[in-house]
């Protein structure tokens, strides 16, 4: 064995409770981890409440989807993903030169990547350092700098920023989520001629806790950039990606990984929160 | 003998650089236009006026109208007929197949394969950036293979009189509607004009769109139930949606009449619901499915891009077509036609400078009143700047626009639209017109209806020709009769050369086009 390994079960439960009774639900759940040189997904399922039937495709970022619909009247949706993934921290291999990321070919092929969204577009004083980051030249220890600049003025605080706060919004606020990290983040590496996605998935919280016994877990969010193989960094955290992040899903922002959406007709919606709960198997 | 209106009209136009579809020279038609003129000299001006309103009183009482200004107005059909010798219609409506095929490679390429990438033909990145680039569709391959079932390749026709490809509608052209009307009503108000020309029908349309949206269906299904989606009765082309669903025989329905049940579409109806296999939409993608795009949307229909993905239904025009009619992508498009088909384009385009190569951009900006400038994703004519005729302020925001934008953004040779004799009040004059052949393809053939909505600028030297901006339109004739000598039309050889580019003038027309309604 090569590198550090771990064999994890993850429950995710998600869903909403209406004030009163909702109909003609359509949904899109992205909660099924993907399979990767270093994640091995052993087993995945899905259930959804109310029961109806599910259909699954994977979409264009290579995202296992569950889409489902509810035409019954319904107080509350539910939704569980169950998996159990083998992981492996990812070998981090000699980055490509500045030279050969420029490459016409190369930028073409990973423009979706390169561009700011609406979510990860930055502007003014945040961009200044994205010049003499380019003269870093080893690109693993310039997304370093990257992630600690981005540490120094986003604080990590739950609950600052709501579901659709944008990079500039997390910027000017001085802090928000591990979402609007990333999303800073990606704006930054973006800006910098760096290839980046938005990664989705969980974070097992600590390798000390027992066998079989299940732990508090995150439902998190970091990046993955291009330097010639795709490279994960947590910028909440300070790290590269371990064995103990899980990948669910990855695109440009939040947006293409969302992991429940869905429309409906009815009252208004609260969430019933976010569980997840992880344990080694072995 | 000709009238003094049509004699007037002759000398008027001469000094034009533009084609004049008529006349050869002054008082000389064209051969295919020699009866027609003869006949049309039969009226006086006070007649064709005559017949002109009882055109326009046909259309209203069809209720043939637009909404103009919030006032509906009937689409006004000039008296005097555009016409196409069959051997050039020939030439045009292969011409319009072959795009439509190396459209429909294309489409499927890029939402498949991506070989178009790989072999460098066109950077990815041009078709990622277009905002019609549709994610939420990849999986949805027809499965006939058919993602055009309906195209609209606007063609307009040079100084040099070649047909040129001006652009490409491949999302929800409209426009067929009024080609049906225009030749009922001329039938009805011009009977003699047809008895001395043998005309292609027109009215088999509908019973090939049918035809091509029966063939569309999912596999399985013996008896497909095909519907036509409108967004509703304050839609432009709403008229258009009736008439197409009452010639083909089907359901016209609104988004609140589908339900999407497990991947299934039903129609809700007084006997309650029935299945739905063949959706002809006439909604764009962004208003489709609010799961998918705007979750606004009051238009669409829920859950309707999975259930297509599931194959139980079929969307036609399909998810993402945008991405073939972007007018940057438009660039490229002759090489499609040769990557594709391995064949040379028998209709060319006309000359675009793509912006985004910045040696071109810059040279572009150095000159901007020697081009037209067109956003790459502008309808109805909007946005389009005439280098030419643009004031300093306008010529200062384009430039703007363009620096901040290049992708967004191509410039075009002023192309001087052919004229046509029209009549404008109680005169024969030349105005500018195009053409916009609708082409049907059910997956083995690409059909195109003989003609297609000529359309013409009613304003002198108006470069605009668009029923937004006042424009109307000509019965077109293509006459199914080779007997006629075609000696001084430019069918054959000119239409695979190339033509010196021209310098601009002044009062050169340039036709904006609605690339989906």
């Amino acid at each position: 064995m090569t590198s550090p390994h771990l064999s994890l079960t993850v429950r995710h439960h998600t869903g909403f409770t209406y004030d009163g009774l909702a109909k003609a639900s359509y949904n899109e759940a992205r909660m099924t981890p993907v399979s990767s040189a270093h994640q091995e997904v052993r087993h995945s399922h899905i259930a959804v409440l109310p029961l109806v039937p599910l259909s699954t495709h994977v979409d264009y970022f290579g995202t296992c989807v569950t889409a489902f619909d509810i035409q019954e009247p319904h107080t509350q949706l539910e939704v569980e993903a169950r998996s159990t993934v083998e992981s492996r921290a990812a070998l981090v291999g000699d980055p490509l030169a500045w030279s050969e990321l420029r490459d016409a070919v190369l930028v073409d092929f990973f423009s979706e990547y390169l561009h700011a969204t609406s979510r990860t577009d930055l502007v003014g004083d945040a961009l200044a350092p994205c010049a003499q980051w380019a003269h870093v030249a080893d690109l693993h220890e310039c997304v370093e700098a990257i992630g600690e600049y981005v540490r120094a003025h986003v604080r990590y605080e739950p609950g600052a920023t709501t579901v659709s706060a944008t990079a500039q919004e997390a910027w000017d606020r001085g802090e928000g989520v591990c979402q609007d990290i990333t999303h800073v983040t990606l704006g930054l590496l973006r800006a910098t001629g760096i290839p980046a996605r938005y990664v989705s998935g969980y974070l097992y919280p600590s390798e000390e806790a027992e066998v079989g016994v299940a732990v508090a877990g995150q439902s998190h969010a970091w990046v993955e950039y291009f330097a010639g193989g795709w490279t994960g960094m947590d910028p909440t955290n300070g790290v590269r990606e371990t064995e103990r992040h899980i990948i669910v899903a990855s695109g440009r922002d939040y947006d293409d990984v969302a992991p429940l959406k869905g429309v409906y007709q009815g009252p208004a919606a609260s969430s019933l929160g976010v569980v997840v709960e992880m344990s080694r198997t072995h | 003998m000709a009238s003094v209106a049509l004699m007037r009209m002759v000398f008027d136009d001469d000094s034009s650089a533009a084609w004049n579809e008529m006349f050869s020279a002054p008082g000389r038609p064209r051969p295919i236009y020699e009866r027609l003129f003869a006949e049309l000299g039969r009226y006086q001006p006070s007649e064709l006026r005559q017949r002109s309103e009882q055109l326009a009183r046909t259309f209203t009482d069809r209720g043939v109208t637009f909404a103009h200004s919030g006032e509906e107005r009937p689409f006004p059909l000039d008296v005097v007929p555009r016409l196409v010798g069959a051997l050039e219609w020939d030439l045009l409506s292969r011409g319009i197949a072959q795009r439509v095929r190396a459209l429909e490679a294309f489409l499927a390429d890029v939402y498949g394969e991506g070989r178009v990438f790989d072999e460098g033909l066109i950077p990815r990145s041009v078709v990622t950036s277009s905002p019609h680039f549709c994610r939420a569709g990849v999986g949805t391959d027809p499965p006939n293979g058919v993602r055009i079932a309906v195209s609209g390749i606007d063609l307009v026709r040079d100084e040099e009189g070649r047909f040129r490809v001006l652009e490409d509608n491949v999302r929800i052209p409209s426009g067929v509607s009024y080609v049906i009307e225009n030749r009922r009503a001329m039938t009805q108000t011009f009977a003699s004009l047809f008895s001395d020309h043998r005309v292609h029908p027109v009215d088999a349309y509908p019973a090939h769109l049918f035809s091509a949206l029966r063939s569309a269906a999912p596999p399985g299904v013996a008896e497909p139930v095909v519907v036509v989606l409108s967004p509703g009765v304050h839609n432009a082309a709403y008229f258009e949606h009736v008439l197409l669903a009452r010639m083909m025989g089907v359901e016209l329905v609104e988004g609140r009449d589908l339900l999407c049940r497990s991947n299934h579409v039903y129609m809700r109806t007084t006997n309650g619901e029935r299945g739905v296999h063949v959706i002809y939409r006439r909604v764009d993608d962004d208003w489709l499915d609010p799961l998918q795009f705007r979750p606004d949307s009051v238009i669409g229909v829920a859950g309707l891009v999975n259930s297509a993905r599931a194959g139980n239904v079929v969307i036609a025009n399909g998810l993402g077509n945008g991405v073939a009619d972007d007018k940057l992508v438009y660039t490229y498009v002759p090489s499609f036609i040769r990557f594709y088909l391995g064949e040379e384009p028998l209709i060319d385009n006309v000359e675009t400078y793509r912006l985004s190569d910045p040696e071109v951009c810059a040279d572009v900006l150095a000159r901007l009143d020697a081009f037209v400038l067109k956003p790459v994703d502008g309808s109805g004519g909007k946005g389009i700047v005439i280098g030419s005729q643009a004031d300093e302020e306008t010529l200062a925001a384009v430039r703007d626009a363009i620096v901040t934008s290049p992708r967004n953004w191509v410039a075009q040779r002023p192309v001087a639209l052919s004229t046509h004799p029209t009549l404008v009040g109680d005169q024969v004059r030349p105005r500018h017109i195009d053409l916009r052949p609708f082409a049907v393809n059910d997956g083995h053939d690409v059909w195109v209806l003989p003609g297609g909505l000529t359309r013409v600028a009613l304003g002198e030297g108006e470069l605009v020709v668009n029923s937004s901006r006042g424009g109307g339109s000509k019965d077109t004739w293509v006459l199914n009769d080779l007997a006629v000598p075609l000696r001084e039309s430019p069918v054959g050889a000119g239409s695979l050369g190339r033509v010196a580019v021209a310098s601009p003038r002044q009062n050169d027309a340039y036709a904006g086009r609605d690339s989906d309604q």
